[in-house]
């Protein structure tokens, strides 16, 4: 299964992220954030424990990928690996790895709720994510 | 998907949306364009984006779309609706991330030939002082009370710690600060995103641009602006950052835990949004207004460093280098104005989601010397084309609540663009016509190629036509900087 596809959208991106849990649908839209802006490093070289929550599944995973951006801009650090620690439908604690950024040229401002649905699939769990660029 | 058959013709570039396509809707919505910029409108969603925030409670009249409306989330880009301060709701998803994403012009006393033999080295100097890019620290060092003072006074800040001079305010929407700003409202994540990008460009489609004006269309207008053929100006289009960014997601995120309280139903959760006069509709607000004054002082704080290169490059070698500002403005904002309504003078806030603010002449909130003409209304074209200066019209006061365009809207997804442009072709293309381009990113050049984009004069003709904004001048650019 593709961890995620690139979908056209006129002024900003979209994708869709797959994944057989839900867990891994949260790992793999971290991943494609990442991915995306060709910020990902091969090594990992640094680990940090996060917390997030949100009104619900979808709120929560908008959050979650908006907190890695924060720590994008902020730390100036790229992650490629996210392990849960604990997960619900509102809440989530995350170990996240990563490495110090490379000069990043792509940049995604915010991701968005614009027709998010997370969906369970005959092949397990699926999202639209359209980000703000 | 909505056609052509569905809407009704109003006028040669007016197409009205019925209330009655949609059940949800609470007004129709009015899109301006032509023929074909009407196709490439209904090509993707952004009708459909548009007719959503036509079902926002306490909105008025209609909801329009400008003639470069796109695919957004939430409010369409080019999309413009006003909602009754009294009962009617704000929507920090329909005034976008980027909060107060602006475009600022500056001009010179200079001719294009005075220039020219320079203009390679004042492209180096500007990429070189004016940070761009995405990561990139910029060279205010603030301190959190600084930070919290910018936030609340904006153009001010810059005015006192010598970034400003005392003539580019009046010549600032709003001055340059948005009264109702309160730094206390914006949360500590997004003070920390803001607290090194004072001054800095940013990436994606925000540049600054050397021009030459090529043409003028409104001798009496072009007078008063003190702009005149083949002269020399600046634009710097950009907006509040990471901090702005931070602000829209932290509010987007507490109404979506308090919409359902307010029994607020709604098509897209991204729209979502809260009643103005609620604590948290409040609070956004003053957080808006907050992130607001800081775009106004980090173009403010750019201006300063495009004045220091030009000094830089051009000291001894042309008569005179000062830039005077021409008129900064904002267009991702909700502002709280009083318009003409059923006869009635009525307060309401105006969402503009890449749209601008186009007063017209005799409005009480411009400046005296630009009230003989209207407020000036800045429409950057895609990269490497042109790009327009506007004034409002008594026309946009009564058809489109004192808006106007804000630039070409895409056409291209960037994916497509990516596809079929070649950033470093685009970019020898551009210098073959004489173009100096300074480039952090030849992808994220190609992702902005003017293909990529509907014909911005096409879009400014409709504008003009359809009597929402007058063309002063004609843009074309000499120098493209960009992360």
């Amino acid at each position: 299964m593709d961890r995620y596809t690139e979908i056209d959208h006129t002024a900003d991106w979209a994708f869709r992220a797959y994944g057989s849990t839900l867990q891994e649908l949260f790992e793999n839209a971290a991943y494609a954030i990442f991915a995306l802006e060709g910020a990902l490093d091969a090594q990992s070289t640094l680990t940090r424990e996060i917390k997030v929550e949100g009104v619900d599944r979808e709120a929560l995973l908008v959050n979650w990928l908006n907190e890695l951006l924060f720590l994008q801009e902020t730390k100036h650090e790229t992650f490629q690996k996210f392990n849960f620690t604990e997960f619900s439908d509102t809440k989530l604690k995350a170990t996240i790895h990563g490495a110090p950024a490379k000069a990043v040229t792509k940049f995604i401002k915010a991701v968005t709720f614009h027709d998010l649905k997370i969906e369970q699939t005959d092949k397990g769990w699926q999202a639209t994510i359209v980000v703000d660029v | 998907m909505i056609t052509k058959h569905d809407l009704e013709r109003i006028s040669e570039f007016v197409w009205q949306v019925p209330r009655e396509l949609r059940a949800d809707m609470r007004v129709p919505a009015r899109m301006y364009a032509d023929e074909e910029l009407l196709d490439d409108a209904l090509q993707d969603k952004s009708v459909e984006q548009l007719m959503n925030t036509a079902t926002l409670p306490g909105i008025v009249k209609y909801a329009i779309a400008m003639p470069d409306i796109h695919l957004g989330y939430g409010a369409p880009v080019g999309g413009v609706f006003a909602t009754a301060t009294s009962d009617g709701v704000i929507s920090p998803g329909a005034v976008g991330y980027d909060i107060n994403c602006g475009v600022r012009v500056l001009a010179s006393q200079l001719n294009a030939e005075e220039i020219r033999p320079h203009l390679r080295d004042l492209a180096t100097e500007l990429y070189s002082n004016c940070p761009s890019g995405v990561g990139v620290s910029g060279t205010v060092n603030l301190r959190a009370e600084d930070l919290d003072d910018i936030l609340n006074r904006g153009s001010d800040w810059t005015l006192e710690r010598g970034y400003a001079l005392a003539d580019d305010l009046p010549r600032t929407e709003e001055y340059g600060r948005i009264p109702y700003a309160d730094a206390a409202q914006v949360s500590h994540k997004a003070k920390e995103r803001g607290r090194d990008q004072l001054g800095t460009l940013g990436a994606g489609n925000h540049f600054i641009e050397v021009d030459r004006i090529t043409r003028i269309y409104d001798d009496a207008a072009a007078r008063v602006l003190n702009l005149f053929e083949n002269q020399i100006v600046v634009q710097i289009h950009c907006g509040s950052r990471g901090l702005g960014h931070q602000v829209c997601q932290d509010y987007v995120d507490r109404f979506q835990r308090v919409v359902k309280e307010y029994n607020i139903v709604l098509p897209d959760r991204e729209l979502v949004a809260a009643p103005y006069k609620s604590p948290e509709g409040q609070e956004y607000a003053a957080a808006m207004g907050a992130a607001a004054n800081f775009a106004f002082a980090n173009r403010q704080v750019l201006a300063f460093h495009i004045r220091r290169s030009f000094a830089n490059v051009l000291k001894g070698h042309v008569r005179d280098f000062a830039l005077h500002q021409v008129y900064d403005i904002a267009h991702n904002m909700a502002k709280v104005e009083d318009h003409i309504i059923g006869g009635e003078i009525t307060r309401v806030l105006v969402h503009r989601k890449g749209a601008t603010r186009a007063f017209g002449p005799d409005s009480p909130v411009l400046p005296d010397d630009l009230k003989p003409i209207g407020q000036p209304v800045l429409i950057p074209g895609s990269m490497g084309t042109m790009s327009f200066i506007l004034v409002g019209t008594a026309g946009s006061m009564a058809q489109t609540f004192g808006s106007s365009c804000h630039g070409a809207g895409r056409v291209w997804s960037r994916r497509r663009a990516k596809k079929e442009i070649r950033g470093d072709k685009l970019r020898a293309e551009m210098e073959d016509r004489g173009i100096a381009v300074r480039a952090g990113s030849l992808s994220g050049l190609a992702e902005e190629a003017p293909q990529a984009y509907k014909d911005v004069s096409r879009v400014v003709q409709v504008v003009d036509a359809a009597g929402i904004g007058k063309r002063v001048a004609r843009l074309e650019p000499l120098a493209v900087i960009k992360g």
